[in-house]
C-alpha cells in the first residue's frame, strides 16, 4: 500500500515540477483584435465535454461491518483498485426563443470483479426563453435548490449530493419548470417564482418515490436586504408534503452566511432493533443547515457547516444494526447460513448505506488557492465529522490544472472512528484517487 | 456666541471628509468614456507567467446602469458556462452542472492571475470612489480617489488621467495599509464605434506576484439596454443567451 501511495504522490509531485516553471525573463505579448473577433463568433450549436482517467486505491478494514457484508465469503485482500474511463458529452443547439440542451455521461471501469460500464443521460432539456423574465423548461434536468456546500436539506427535487464531493454534477429527473423573474428598485430587488411538475410512473422518475403521480414543487426567491431568501415547498403523493427556507448573505466582503430548513411531513423515520428488525413510526422531521464561508487575506477559503438530518437514524439503531451484521456473521462461520447476512445488507440499503444516515454532522473544508504563486494549483482538505458518534474522515486534495483544458486532481480519504460508529465500520479505511480530466 | 458656532460649524467641516467635486465630475466623465451606461461587451483575459506561459479566457459581458453586472464564460472548454453576476456589493457564481449560484467574495479572483473579481465584474468608478483630491501632474491629470465603503475591493486608487480625451492612463490600486496591490495600465485606444472611443487593453501588474502579468483586451463592445431581470440569480445559468 504504502509503495502505491508513494508512486502517486511522486506522479503528482512530478506532474507539479514539471508543469511548473522557474521564473525566468518576461517578452510582450502579442495579440490581434481581428483575431479576437474570430474567437466570439456565435454559432447556433455548441459541443464539448471532458474525457477523464481515475485510478483509485481502496485501503480495506477487513473487520468493519460493511466489509463483512460486502466480503463475507471471499477474501480480496487488504486493498483494491479500480481504473475508470469516462467522457463527459453536453452540447446544446439555439434557434431563436428556443434551445436544446443534453449531458451524457459514458462510464468504462475494471475492478477486482472485471470490466464494466454504463451510460447515462445526465440532463437533456428543451428550453423556451422569451425573455430574460420568462423560462419554460421541459426534460430531464438538475434543479438544485438550496445554500448549502455540501448538504441541501431543501433540494426537494433533485438527487443528493454527495458530501465527499459536492461539486461532482448530479443527474436530473424528468420535470415541467417554469421561472418567473421581476426585479424592482428598494430593499426588495428580485423576485422569483419557479413551479416544478414531476410525474412519477414505471418508465420516468421511477426511483424518486410512489409511482403513478404526479408531483408538485415551488420556490419563491427574494433577494431582500442584499440577502438571498428562499420559500419552498413540494406535495405530491410519490413523496410527503414538506416546505423549507433558506438565506445567503455576505455579512462582510470575504464572510457568508448561509442556511437552509426543511420541514418534512409524515416521515418514515427508522429504528432498528437489536435482532435486526426494522420498524417505521410517521412523524413530521426538521432538517437543517448553518454555514459560514470565510475568505482569508492570503486566499484560503474556510467553509463551515452544521447539518441536522431529524429523519437520520440514533447512535442506538446504529450500534443494533452493526451488532447484528457481527452476530449474522458468526452464524455464517458457524453454520454457513448467510441468509441473515442478505437482510442485514438489505437493512443497510435503506438506512445506513444512505448518504449521511445519522442525525448530526459538522463539514469543514479549507483550499488554498494558488500559495506560493504557483497559479491554478489549489491544495485543500476537508473533513466530515459524525458528531453523534465522533467518527470522521479526513480529505486531503490537490488540484492543479497545468495547461488549458487539463486539470489534475489527487486526493485521499481517511477515515477514523471506533467499533459501531459509522466511519469505523465502512468497507475501506482510507482511498487514495489520481483523476485527470481533459476538456475539449 | 454667533461667531463661536461659526467657528465650531468652521473646524467641524474643516474636520470631516474633503471631496473634490471638480475631481467626481472628471470621474464621472472618465467612467462614461470608458463604456456607456448599459452595454455589452466581449473581452478577453490573458494571465501571463513569469516564464512567458499564458492562460486565456474569453468572456461575454452585460453591464446596466452603476451596480448591476454580468459575464459568462465561453472559453477555455473548461470553464466554458460558469456565470458571474454582480448587484452592487454582492457577487455569486454560477458552475454548470454544480447547480446554483455561491456568493462569491470581489478579493477572490474567477480566472486566477492577477485580476480578481472586482476588476472582472467593475462598476464604474464613480459608484465606488470619491475623489478627495486632483493635481496636475506631468502633463496629466491626477485624481486620488477613496472608496465610498470597507466593502469596496481597494481602499484608494490613485488614477493618472489624460487631460484631452478624459481616460484614464495608470491606477494604482492600495489597501487600506497604504501597501500598492496592483498597478492597472490602459494601453491601445481604439474606436468601438457608436461614439465608445477607449482603451482596448487593461495591462495588470502586481508587486506581490512579481513576474507575473495579466491583460484584458475588449471587443465588440456596444450601447445595449437590457431589462433589470437579466441580472438576476434566476437568470445567471442563462445569461449566454443574451449574446
Amino acid at each position: 500500500m504504502s509503495k502505491t501511495l508513494f508512486i502517486l504522490g511522486l506522479y503528482m509531485a512530478g506532474l507539479v515540477l514539471a508543469f511548473q516553471r522557474p521564473a525566468f525573463g518576461q517578452d510582450e505579448y502579442e495579440f490581434d483584435l481581428s483575431e479576437i473577433g474570430k474567437e466570439i463568433e456565435k454559432k447556433p450549436y455548441d459541443i464539448g465535454g471532458f474525457f477523464e482517467f481515475r485510478s483509485v486505491l481502496f485501503g480495506l478494514d477487513r473487520d468493519s461491518a460493511f466489509h463483512t457484508l460486502k466480503f463475507f465469503d471471499q477474501d480480496e485482500g487488504a486493498t483494491l483498485e479500480q481504473y475508470n474511463f469516462g467522457l463527459r458529452l453536453e452540447g446544446g443547439y439555439q434557434k431563436g426563443i428556443a434551445s436544446l440542451y443534453f449531458m451524457t455521461d459514458s462510464r468504462l471501469w475494471y475492478d477486482y470483479e472485471g470490466w464494466d460500464g454504463d451510460i447515462d443521460l445526465m440532463e437533456g432539456y428543451l428550453s423556451l426563453k422569451p425573455g430574460p423574465s420568462f423560462a419554460l423548461d421541459a426534460g430531464k434536468e438538475v434543479v438544485l435548490w438550496g445554500k448549502g456546500y455540501a448538504f441541501n436539506p431543501v433540494a426537494f427535487v433533485s438527487r443528493p449530493k454527495d458530501p465527499d464531493d459536492p461539486t461532482e454534477a448530479l443527474e436530473g429527473y424528468y420535470v415541467i419548470l417554469a421561472d418567473l423573474i421581476k426585479s424592482f428598485k428598494g430593499p426588495l430587488k428580485t423576485f422569483a417564482f419557479t413551479p416544478v411538475i414531476l410525474p412519477v410512473t414505471e418508465s420516468i422518475n421511477d426511483d424518486f418515490g410512489k409511482l403513478d403521480h404526479i408531483n408538485f414543487a415551488a420556490k419563491l426567491y427574494f433577494l431582500l436586504w442584499d440577502t438571498d431568501l428562499d420559500f419552498l415547498f413540494f406535495t405530491g403523493e410519490s413523496r410527503t408534503t414538506r416546505y423549507g427556507f433558506d438565506f445567503a448573505r455576505n455579512i462582510k466582503t470575504n464572510f457568508e452566511i448561509h442556511g437552509e430548513l426543511a420541514w418534512i411531513t409524515n416521515f418514515d423515520q427508522k429504528s432498528i432493533d437489536s435482532q435486526g428488525n426494522l420498524s417505521t413510526e410517521d412523524s413530521d422531521i426538521l432538517r437543517f443547515l448553518f454555514g459560514i464561508r470565510y475568505l482569508t487575506t492570503n486566499e484560503m477559503t474556510v467553509i463551515v457547516e452544521y447539518y441536522h438530518n431529524g429523519g437520520g437514524i440514533d447512535e442506538d439503531d446504529a450500534e443494533n444494526f452493526f451488532e447484528f451484521v457481527d452476530r449474522a456473521y458468526d452464524t455464517f462461520l458457524d453454520t454457513g447460513d448467510s441468509s441473515q447476512l442478505s437482510k442485514a445488507f438489505r437493512l443497510s440499503q435503506g438506512t445506513l448505506a444512505a448518504v449521511k444516515p445519522m442525525r448530526d454532522y459538522l463539514y469543514f473544508r479549507a483550499s488554498w488557492k494558488e500559495p506560493f504563486d504557483i497559479l491554478y494549483f489549489t491544495p485543500a482538505v476537508a473533513s466530515i465529522v459524525n458528531l453523534t458518534d465522533q467518527s470522521l474522515s479526513i480529505t486531503p486534495e490537490l488540484l492543479y490544472s497545468p495547461k488549458t483544458n487539463l486539470d489534475l486532481r489527487l486526493r485521499g480519504a481517511f477515515l477514523a472512528g471506533g467499533r459501531n460508529t459509522e466511519y469505523g465500520e465502512k468497507r475501506n479505511d482510507y482511498k487514495i484517487e489520481l483523476r485527470v480530466r481533459y476538456f475539449f | 456666541m454667533i461667531k463661536l458656532l461659526s467657528m465650531i460649524l468652521m473646524g467641524l467641516y474643516l474636520a470631516g471628509p474633503a471631496y473634490s467635486d471638480d475631481g467626481n465630475e472628471m470621474l464621472q466623465k472618465v467612467d462614461r468614456n470608458l463604456n456607456p451606461d448599459s452595454f455589452e461587451t466581449y473581452r478577453k483575459l490573458i494571465n501571463i507567467e513569469p516564464d512567458g506561459s499564458k492562460k486565456e479566457f474569453i468572456m461575454f459581458t452585460v453591464k446596466k446602469g452603476r451596480d448591476q453586472v454580468a459575464s459568462v464564460f465561453l472559453s477555455p472548454a473548461s470553464e466554458k458556462g460558469r456565470a458571474t453576476l454582480r448587484l452592487g456589493d454582492n457577487m455569486w457564481l454560477y458552475i454548470p452542472n454544480v447547480g446554483k449560484p455561491i456568493r462569491i467574495t470581489s478579493l477572490q479572483s474567477v480566472t486566477g492571475g492577477i485580476f480578481n473579481n472586482a476588476d472582472i465584474m467593475r462598476l464604474d468608478y464613480n459608484a465606488e470612489y470619491n475623489c478627495e483630491k486632483m493635481e496636475q501632474k506631468e502633463g496629466l491629470m491626477v485624481l486620488h480617489l477613496k472608496a465610498k465603503s470597507r466593502s469596496v475591493a481597494y481602499d484608494s486608487l490613485k488614477m493618472w488621467v489624460d487631460n484631452k480625451k478624459l481616460l484614464p492612463n495608470t491606477i494604482e490600486c492600495r489597501a487600506s495599509s497604504g501597501m500598492l496591490i496592483k498597478t492597472l495600465y490602459f494601453k491601445k485606444v481604439q474606436d468601438f464605434g457608436g461614439g465608445i472611443l477607449r482603451p482596448a487593453v487593461v495591462e495588470t501588474d502586481s508587486p506581490l506576484h512579481k513576474g507575473y502579468k495579466s491583460i484584458m483586451i475588449f471587443a465588440r463592445m456596444k450601447k445595449r439596454d437590457l431589462p433589470d431581470e437579466a441580472f438576476t440569480l434566476n437568470f445567471l445559468p442563462r445569461v449566454e443567451s443574451l449574446r
